[in-house]
């Protein structure tokens, strides 16, 4: 019987060079693709693949909400979450969200068949990092060890989550209340109660809490160069 | 047409999505891939490609820097950025490099193919999210 995995990740490209990569293992078939992460949940409710790979910045529903939404529905989905930083803090929510694979972006042309392999035998996988952290007893004292940790605010719901990333995705109350199928004022009393817990007072701070606790990601410019580009060659 | 392009992306997994893309295409031939503006350069002093598909962050040297080396270094050589920005700036900094066109990386499976055509036949070729900038250069 083939091992049937479902791809999240919102560039097309990124999914085909996953597919072409998984699909060269033998008795592995990619059974669905999804642009983002509400479509990775619907998929993989409908499919019911073996092993579902999400990534973590996608639109609409980010990578780590997907996996506490798909283990919500069922506990027994197996998530490998791809991510572009092995931050701590961003470790430490993908193990709380129970993915059972993480695997760095730019190694998984190195990593991902091997995290697919270790699922496939009721195994977890972690990139080197994770495993060092985990054995520094990160887990064990309670999450308290990361030196970067963001300052502790009141824990928002699932829902207030999945709210304040479309917010800060530039959506307005309403039309957040169209992609939720939701009322607009039900949207409103959760971003007033969003704001109240955060203790915020504009758009721009609930923008900065995205950004600083992995809701939404965004792409720095390059850095400009340190020293003058090299000698020109004729 | 023959088209022979070096690809250059620092994540393996794009560079593999871009190849699927390409070799799709008879007559196109990816001949190399690198994975830093560096090795980009030195590359292209060997293979001679007619398109290069660049991206813009990458460790050691940036797209940015590369494309400017390679402008002096190799100026037949058309030059496509593929990159995450979705910037008008970032774009007008492509261009201004020597950049022949632009196309952003969440829609590089609708415009790539249409892009490499274009540049490899010098002309420009420069689509934002949503947005046709070809009017830029």
């Amino acid at each position: 019987m083939k091992l049937r995995i479902l791809l999240a990740d919102d560039h097309e490209i990124v999914r085909r060079g996953l597919r072409a990569l998984l699909e060269k293992r033998e008795g592995w078939e990619v059974c669905g693709e999804a642009n983002d992460g509400r479509e990775a949940v619907e998929k993989a409710l409908q499919l019911k693949p073996d092993v579902v790979i999400v990534d973590i910045g996608m639109p609409n529903l980010n990578g780590l909400d997907t996996t506490r939404q798909l283990l919500q529905h069922d506990p027994q989905f197996k998530v490998i979450v791809l991510t572009i930083t092995d931050s701590d803090q961003v470790i430490r929510e993908a193990l709380d969200a129970g993915a059972r694979g993480f695997v760095l972006k730019s190694d998984a042309a190195r990593d991902l068949v091997s995290a697919v392999e270790a699922l496939q035998n009721k195994r977890m996988f972690f990139t080197p990092r994770v495993n060092d952290l985990v054995l520094a007893g990160f887990l064990e004292k309670g999450h308290a060890l990361s030196r970067n940790e963001a300052p502790k605010l009141p824990t928002l719901t699932a829902r207030e989550r999945e709210i304040t990333q479309l917010l800060a995705e530039g959506n307005s109350s309403k039309e957040v209340a169209c992609l939720l199928n939701l009322s607009t004022k039900t949207v409103e009393t959760h971003r007033s109660n969003i704001m109240r817990k955060l203790s915020f007072h504009s758009i721009r701070d609930l923008v900065v809490y995205a950004i600083k606790n992995n809701l939404i990601q965004i792409e720095l410019p390059p850095s400009p160069p340190k020293a003058p580009a090299g000698p020109a060659v004729a | 047409m023959t088209i022979r392009i070096l690809l250059v992306d620092d994540h393996p997994i794009v560079r593999q999505g871009l190849k699927t893309l390409l070799e799709g295409r008879d007559g196109w031939e990816v001949i190399g891939e690198a994975s830093d503006g560096a090795e980009a350069v030195e590359k292209a002093k060997d293979l001679h490609p007619d398109v290069m598909v660049l991206d813009v962050t990458m460790p050691k040297m940036n797209g940015l820097e590369a494309c400017r080396v390679l402008r002096r270094q190799a100026p037949q050589l058309e030059i496509l950025f593929v990159t995450q920005h979705d910037s008008p700036q970032m774009m007008r900094e492509a261009i201004e490099a020597g950049a022949r066109g632009y196309v952003v990386k969440s829609n590089a499976a609708r415009d790539l193919l249409a892009a490499v055509e274009a540049v490899s036949q010098h002309r420009a070729f420069t689509a934002l999210n949503g947005r046709d900038a070809a009017g830029l250069r």
